[in-house]
């Protein structure tokens, strides 16, 4: 988040994939509008005047492009604005957010225009001049406006500061009526259901529409008119990006909100996608809108269409831009300055090229390209580290990166003994997941300490696989919070730390051994070479095999091999042992063991027991969806108290099965059996009633009691 | 940011390895193909079997005499040639793997983002040009293709380009269906296709609206006009590149939706 409607925040770790992503979205607006300015001069049969210069090679397609790019772009800045300005409001409070608006929006606004006005006004008047070849006739005087003020492309600032006022006059009229907050979790329910169900896109549409249908003179091309040329509020303006602004506000207050947005991308750009293939259509036959059904419907269609490439586009980002990318966070950040100075930049090489015989096809990239190289220069060199980047976007970055520590590679790592001081390498927190009616996880907390191998065992249907699917970002969780390594397992960059064995997967059986660790290893940074992996897994043999033509254990073990090649900092290990013969299983402990030592954090589902018995630190039970227990094997022992005392006697079984402190007594040949709470008094006792009993074993209950126990205790 | 979170950022992959991380997906996503020569053999020997019996043994005499029935005939086969290795052997392979768990573990992986699907259309493209150059030069040896070489290349571009929607289209139904009845679900789709897009033999004009909705039309559109052949009912260049993107557009995100969600 950044710039003109959010504080400055660093990525979060958990939350912050969120607004990574509509960091993005807000970005890619403000570029497309350098883009849609950049046609501008091109539009087939634009009047002199109304940019800075009429290009001799229009272009159709350009003016199709302007358009669709113009339907929505400042719909979607407007509503992240919302957004984002409902966020800073409760971080600051009401006068620290005026506070920073009137910095942040407030003085690029005056100072901007003082400076930009009269450059676009000299390049306005180069391009009149060099249109009319030096003899500029006398144009018609402008239509008188009440508060006619040439705001230019700086009026979303001016409409941004009107906004802002009007959600805090609303604010302050509802808060004091709804102090128990009824009606607001009304209007949360209504707007996630709307957007859940989903009729958003139809009801935001509506507004807008209204708007525009009153609209006396209407130009087709124009969607939404901007607000350029007055100081009074616009209808249409204040209809559609008031709405969008209103919407951001309140999707930021709902509970779920995002996350239905996110879902619904794919439906949402199809919806808008196939609305503005009519639109088009519709524009082509008549450009200018007259009274009647066809004005009616277009707007209609026009308001659904906005809101579909709005919501689609935000859901999209959300979904495929979540995690933290060091580029486009550079982007984002440099956006707002991009608009800011764009327009003398664009429409000043409008006019240097637009008499060129030369066609749109070359002029248009040469104008985009030429300004990206001068405002991204600029951003970097005048904005990025002084005070103007501070103003703008709230931080003043340093000439020089801070130096980082240098990050070892995972394989000479020194050991961590148990827990090293730092949180959790990943973690569930408070997580609930449910498959239609049936819950798969209910209010789950797990943690994975540094260097530990947690066991997370269950029967079947527990929801082993859930949380390892919730881990591996595979699935999403209805509540509660899933971290790996620090962040959100659907960032990339915490998967690169993460290496999985999985069961039922199949690799590619036409790929030789050899071939599928090189195809893995491809993925990370600072893989292991092909060949120490082989010879880790014990499969050096089997390298030029191909997977199709191994056995089920030997297939096991590729795919150990597989997990292992990336030197992962988490290893999920899903019933890594099955198939193998013991052999195999011995180098599997192994090297599981040596990964420990090497700092490797390792989560293990297992069905046997005395796999997780001979290599867990800790162990989670799961039955029915919760944690039933979770604590080191000595530990989870403990929680079963019973002790195996096993004898030669010729005491009766019968008789034992009297004595007080007995559970259970049997005899197999001359070996009598028994299970007792305690150990002491039992020896004691059968040691009095037979001085020659012989070959005395006492045992404390192992894993397997305890998991039977306990699992059975939950059913 | 916390430690873990920068360690984590320490692991990110540069440029260089990023671009290796692509060229290994597609190398091994090529590997498979030629592995899989139940796959390939029929993709790459129906085609130009079938050109050899129409355009040669039966229809011969006027191949021959017209030069407008001579390149419609190689372009509906070529067409035929470049769309079948692209949607049967994606959609099979694809609906494989996902019932495989393969997609499902990919997406527990690390791989840049999209380097699976990039692979998977590239090798598409190649095996499609793997399928057309038997074609080309069958024609040519043949010599029932009235072209200079400048046309042969912009004819070839055409089909390539023509190909991408049909990977895209694999994509989908590798996403939507298991892999053992994509085959059968793509033949219900492209087999009519070929028919109403009027690949085959020229249109009724009445059947004209409802050829627009298939992608082979505008690829065969694509390929004679590349070759300079134009008639009333073509339509324009753009709109048939345009059409093209559109369905590649709609057929990979509806792809890369089910997929994103369930793998």
């Amino acid at each position: 988040m950044s710039n003109t409607d959010s504080p400055r925040l660093d990525p979060q770790p958990s939350s912050g994939e969120r607004l990574h992503a509509l960091d993005a979205v807000r970005g890619f607006a403000l570029l497309l509008g350098v883009a849609f300015h950049a046609t501008l001069s091109f539009l087939p049969g634009i009047p002199p005047g109304i940019w800075s210069m009429v290009d001799n090679s229009p272009s159709p397609l350009l003016s199709d492009a302007g358009f669709v790019a113009h339907i929505f772009r400042m719909s979607l800045f407007f509503f992240i604005a919302g957004f984002f300005a409902r966020m800073l409001y409760h971080k600051l409070g009401k006068r620290g957010f005026w506070a920073n608006r009137a910095l942040r929006i407030g003085v690029p606004l005056v100072v901007g225009w003082i400076i930009l006005w009269p450059i676009i006004v000299a390049i306005w008047s180069a391009g009149m001049n060099k249109f009319f070849g030096g003899h500029v006739p006398a144009m018609p005087p402008m239509p008188t406006v009440p508060g006619a003020f040439p705001l230019t492309h700086l009026w979303f600032l001016y409409q941004l500061l009107l906004l802002y006022v009007a959600v805090t006059v609303v604010r302050a009229f509802i808060v004091p009526f709804d102090r128990a907050g009824r009606v607001r979790c009304f209007v949360d329910m209504v707007v996630t259901s709307s957007l859940r169900l989903p009729v958003a896109v139809l009801l935001l549409g509506i507004p807008v529409a209204l708007a525009l249908i009153a609209q006396p003179m209407w130009f087709y091309w124009m969607s939404i008119p901007t607000p350029d040329g007055s100081l009074i509020p616009q209808v249409p303006a204040m209809a559609g990006f008031g709405t969008a602004f209103a919407f951001g506000w309140l999707v930021n207050r709902a509970t779920g909100a995002l996350q239905a947005i996110e879902r619904g991308w794919l439906p949402n750009l199809l919806l808008a996608v196939a609305g503005t293939a009519w639109l088009m259509h519709t524009m082509h036959a008549s450009p200018m809108a007259q009274p009647g059904l066809t004005k009616t419907i277009y707007a209609l269609v026009l308001g659904v269409t906005i809101w579909g490439w709005v919501l689609g586009l935000t859901g999209a980002a959300l979904r495929f831009l979540s995690n933290y990318s060091a580029t486009r966070r550079y982007i984002a950040d440099a956006s707002y300055w991009i608009y800011l100075a764009h327009l003398p930049v664009v429409a000043g090489l409008a006019v240097w090229v637009g008499q060129w015989p030369v066609s749109w096809m070359l002029k248009y990239p040469f104008i985009l390209v030429v300004s990206f190289a001068v405002l991204f220069g600029s951003y970097h060199l005048l904005v990025r580290h002084s005070f103007i980047g501070q103003l703008l976007n709230g931080r003043k970055y340093p000439w020089r990166k801070p130096k980082l520590e240098p990050v070892a590679p995972q394989a000479t790592v020194a050991p961590p003994a148990g827990t090293d001081g730092r949180g959790p390498v990943a973690e569930l927190r408070a997580i609930t997941k449910k498959y239609g009616t049936t819950v798969a996880l209910n209010d789950v907390n797990i943690d994975l300490r540094p260097g530990e191998l947690l066991a997370v065992l269950g029967p079947n249907g527990a929801g082993k696989t859930t949380a390892i699917s919730l881990w591996l970002g595979l699935t999403e969780a209805d509540s509660g919070e899933v971290t790996l390594l620090g962040g959100s397992p659907l960032e990339i960059e915490r998967r690169r730390g993460l290496g999985v064995m999985m069961q039922d997967v199949e690799m590619y059986k036409e790929l030789r051994v050899r071939e599928l660790i090189t195809l893995a290893s491809s993925y990370y940074a600072q893989p292991l070479a092909v060949d120490e992996t082989l010879r880790r897994a014990g499969i050096t043999a089997l390298a030029n095999r191909p997977y199709g033509k191994l056995s089920g254990g030997q297939k096991r073990q590729t795919q150990f091999a597989v997990a292992i090649c990336g030197r992962p900092r988490v290893l999920f290990l899903d019933e890594p042992s099955v198939g193998l013969d013991v052999q195999a299983r011995e180098l599997l402990w192994l090297n599981v063991r040596l990964l420990l030592a090497e700092g490797c954090s390792i989560v293990l589902t297992t069905h046997y027991l005395e796999e997780a018995e001979a290599l867990a630190t800790r162990v989670a039970v799961l039955a029915r969806g919760r944690v039933i227990a979770s604590g080191s094997v000595p530990e989870m022992r403990a929680l079963v108290a019973r002790r195996q005392i096993s004898c030669e006697s010729k005491i009766s079984v019968d008789e034992v099965r009297t004595w007080p402190g007995v559970i259970e007594a049997s005899r197999v040949h001359t070996r009598l059996n028994i299970v007792a709470a305690e150990a002491e008094p039992m020896v004691r006792r059968l040691l009095a009633e037979d001085p020659d009993l012989r070959r005395l074993e006492v045992r404390e209950a192992g894993l397997a009691e305890a998991f039977t126990e306990l699992t059975k205790e939950a059913a | 940011m916390n430690a873990l979170a920068l360690e984590a950022d320490a692991g990110m992959l540069t440029p260089r390895r990023t671009v290796l991380a692509y060229l290994t997906e597609i190398r091994f996503e090529f590997m498979r193909l030629l592995r899989n020569p139940a796959l390939v053999a029929p993709v790459m020997l129906i085609p130009v079997a079938l050109y050899l019996l129409f355009a040669v043994v039966i229809w011969g005499d006027a191949v021959a005499r017209d030069r407008g029935t001579a390149i419609f005939f190689f372009a509906a086969f070529s067409v035929m040639s470049v769309t079948m290795p692209a949607l049967f052997s994606i959609s099979s392979s694809l609906g494989m793997e996902r019932e495989m768990g393969l997609m499902q573990f990919k997406r527990a992986q690390p791989a840049p983002a999209g380097s699976w699907l990039v692979a998977k259309i590239v090798c598409g493209v190649v095996f499609c040009l793997l399928a057309y150059l038997p074609m080309l030069v069958a024609a040519i040896w043949a010599g029932t293709l009235p072209l200079d070489a400048g046309q042969m290349v912009s004819m070839s571009l055409a089909m390539m380009v023509g190909a991408i929607p049909f990977c895209a289209l694999g994509l989908m139904m590798g996403a939507l269906v298991k892999g053992s009845a994509a085959p059968g679900y793509a033949n219900v789709i492209y087999l009519p296709g070929c028919y109403l897009s009027g690949l085959f033999f020229p249109l009724k004009e009445s059947m004209l609206g409802q050829a627009h909705l298939w992608p082979q039309f505008y690829v065969n559109q694509l390929a004679l006009q590349a070759v300079g052949i134009s008639k009333p009912w073509f339509v324009s260049t753009q709109m048939a590149i345009g059409a093209l993107l559109g369905f590649t557009v709609l057929f990979s995100a509806v792809a890369i939706w089910k997929l994103a969600r369930k793998g």
